[in-house]
């Protein structure tokens, strides 16, 4: 895995009808690295990631990540965290149980995988009994990124992670995602928030220059 | 502050617009199809309504129409309670609730038109329910079916008392759960052997005229209270009625029922307060969640456990029907944790969250189902052969057999997902049938169908043998082991192949 990008893409294509949203892009995300892909609304950000994590078919192109393709494995999903989509909560379970249950999935100790403290750096201790339904969008943000952050992961694809968090919940989200790219974690995200992108240890990139560089 | 709008003007205002966009005689037409599909329905089906309204031979005990009587009354307060019983639609919950306009003219229909449902619905029951008492011949029918309209609107306004403050609502709904239960337990005790005791015959004409009589004056003055009182509703029992009733429209019009059962599912987990707990350690991941699940769903286990008895009241049926009905049953009791493979099936992010194959999926979440309808099909099956309607054989065991069957029915019927309407539809000479709800209905049931040794076995009257027994386990094992292997796989995370 150390031997491939975390993410190798180029000559992707990709239009919605007759209008193309993608063309001839092509990015490099190092092991180990973070790049935050940046750019106005409607620019096809989230739709390279969609395309990263297999959740969308590119017109042409190639995606490698860590050297395969990338699709829907049980292999690459454990290697892989995104959270392009909004996830649906299990019925009946509180938030601190979700995150238990994504431990326990990935053969971890719940009470060693440091729940407990991502839960209050996101400020959520407060509602770890609470059942994500309940929440406010932010937290429902803040929920989804402490179950990207304390499973096991090779690679993070985050789209836009700092939408709908207050200042102090940016600075805790960018200081975990700077923590897990120095613990050699690789990043790749969409951002519309440089400073927030910088704090988190990525390398900033703009979706226009990802065309460029194939023409 | 704004003075009053007059509302009439603009409810006037609201529905010529709205008829402008219909046809002209698009009413008339609607409601020419409806009387011509009752009167259609109604020569074809006469026999069967006449067996059901009015049977050749009543056999109902005075207590057991009593206990039916306040069964039936605590299913319509159990519905009312549901949708409201004060309700407005959507668009008038939007742009009228918040309007300068009377609340009280504005919730009256509504109040209105339920309690005259209501009181037809009662009436109607009240007359099935005459026409399989014993005593029948003697009873005084007309009399009776006004105090059962009564009772009913009796019943809206009880839930419409109960709908404008959550410590009344508790109150009644505690008592009605408790009324539906006793009744419940009436019926099913006279069905499993015990003989009531005979109640003395109708009340003679003048007590009941004077009790009727009682009956309308209290409904009078209360009626009179709870419109005065309209208007102090709150605001979020309106407008949750209103979501209630815009769903139920949403998924009788789109045909997708399971808007409904997600709405009922959403609030249930919103109004409870839980406290996080760890499943056991040594159980498998998802079989712990679905077991974390469960048992939080205590009270639902209860009456689950209590419903064990209910095939019970079918066995003056044909033994086919007590089959089918038992198998229903144990889909049901499997259905308890589910929900959790329906989020799973409509949204598979918690499911590449957990990185596990969606093989290992299916076995785990299989598993709790496969006990819960397990363990309720052996009860119920242990309960008809103690009351002697099974004949002698290790029935029991039958119901470990078939278990496993009824939860891969349910939690096929859970990966069903949203109804299909790019199917194509069916022209028959009765018209049009679209196949995308019909395949929907019966994804899940649809597997009951290889429960078939088991209903011939609980059908046919005799003995039951050991083999017949193991021929539904390897049927069962045979179905579960397919569903498995041919709906999952060991390289793909989500349920669905993409």
């Amino acid at each position: 895995m150390v031997d491939h990008p975390a993410v190798e893409v180029s000559g992707l294509h990709v239009s919605y009808g007759s209008a193309p949203v993608l063309v001839d892009v092509g990015l490099v995300v190092p092991a180990g690295a973070g790049v935050c892909v940046t750019g106005e609304n409607g620019i096809g950000k989230s739709t390279l990631l969609r395309c990263v994590s297999s959740l969308q078919q590119a017109d042409s192109g190639t995606i490698r990540v860590f050297g395969a393709e990338p699709g829907d494995t049980p292999d690459f999903w454990r290697a892989v965290v995104t959270t392009v989509e909004p996830p649906t909560w299990y019925p009946g379970l509180t938030a601190r149980e979700h995150a238990e249950l994504v431990c326990r999935a990935h053969g971890q100790d719940p009470d060693g995988a440091g729940i407990d403290e991502a839960l209050d750096r996101f400020g959520l201790t407060a509602h770890a009994d609470a059942i994500p339904p309940s929440l406010s969008s932010g937290q429902k943000q803040r929920l989804t990124l402490v179950l990207a952050l304390v499973r096991p992961s090779s690679l993070l694809i985050l789209d836009e992670p700092e939408q709908r968090l207050d200042p102090d919940g940016r600075a805790a989200v960018a200081a975990m995602l700077a923590d897990y790219v120095s613990s050699g974690g690789s990043l790749l995200m969409a951002s519309h928030d440089d400073k927030f992108a910088v704090a988190s240890g990525a390398e900033i990139t703009t979706m226009e220059s990802l065309s460029e560089a194939h023409e | 502050m704004t003075a009053a709008v007059p509302l009439r003007p603009v409810r006037r205002w609201i529905s010529r617009t709205q008829s402008s966009h219909r046809d002209r005689g698009e009413t008339l037409g609607s409601i020419y199809v409806g009387v011509l599909f009752v009167a259609i329905t109604g020569a074809m089906l006469h026999n069967q309504l006449t067996a059901l309204f009015w049977p050749a031979r009543p056999a109902l005990t005075g207590l057991a129409a009593s206990a039916s009587a306040v069964l039936i009354l605590a299913l319509i307060l159990m519905a009312l309670r549901r949708i409201g019983p004060i309700s407005l639609s959507r668009p008038a919950a939007y742009f009228l609730l918040t309007a300068p306009v009377s609340r009280r003219r504005l919730l009256l229909p509504s109040l209105r038109l339920t309690a005259l449902a209501t009181a037809v619905t009662s009436s109607a029951a009240a007359f099935a329910l005459l026409g399989h008492a014993a005593t029948r011949d003697t009873a005084p029918v007309a009399l009776l079916i006004v105090t059962a309209a009564l009772s009913g609107a009796a019943l809206v306004l009880i839930a419409a008392f109960a709908q404008s403050d959550p410590r009344r609502a508790t109150l009644i709904d505690r008592l009605t759960a408790f009324a539906l239960a006793a009744a419940l337990a009436e019926l099913v005790a006279e069905a499993a052997g015990w003989t009531p005791p005979t109640l003395p015959g109708w009340p003679p004409a003048a007590s009941l005229v004077t009790l009727t009589g009682a009956l309308a004056v209290i409904v009078a003055i209360a009626s009179f209270s709870s419109v005065r009182d309209l208007a102090h509703v709150p605001n979020n029992r309106i407008l949750e009625s209103a979501k209630t009733a815009g769903t139920l429209f949403d998924a009788a019009f789109g045909m997708e029922p399971s808007w409904v059962t997600d709405m009922i599912e959403r609030r249930y987990w919103s109004t409870r307060r839980l406290t996080s707990s760890r499943p056991p350690a040594r159980l498998p991941v998802l079989i712990g969640q679905d077991y974390q699940l469960a048992r939080r769903r205590l009270p639902h286990l209860l009456w689950l456990a209590a419903s064990a008895t209910l095939p019970l009241l079918l066995t003056a049926a044909p033994g086919w029907l007590l089959g089918i009905a038992v198998l229903l049953g144990a889909m049901i009791a499997a259905g308890t944790t589910t929900a959790t493979v329906k989020t799973d099936a409509g949204n598979p992010v918690l499911l590449r969250m957990l990185g596990l194959t969606s093989r290992q999926i299916l076995i785990q979440r299989l598993c709790l189902p496969a006990v819960l309808s397990t363990a309720w099909t052996t009860a119920a099956l242990a309960l008809l052969q103690v009351t002697g309607h099974l004949p002698a054989g290790p029935w029991p065991l039958l119901g470990l057999a078939v278990g496993p069957l009824a939860a891969t029915a349910a939690v096929r019927r859970a990966r069903v997902g949203f109804v299909r309407n790019d199917l194509l539809p069916l022209d028959t000479p009765m018209g049009t049938v679209s196949t995308g709800p019909l395949v929907n209905a019966v994804a899940g049931p649809d597997l009951l169908l290889l429960g078939l040794p088991f209903v011939i076995a609980v059908a046919g009257g005799k003995p039951l043998s050991l083999s017949g027994v193991l021929l539904q386990a390897a049927v069962t094992a045979m179905v579960v082991r397919l569903y498995v292997t041919v709906s999952t796989s060991d390289d793909r995370t989500e349920l669905t192949r993409r």
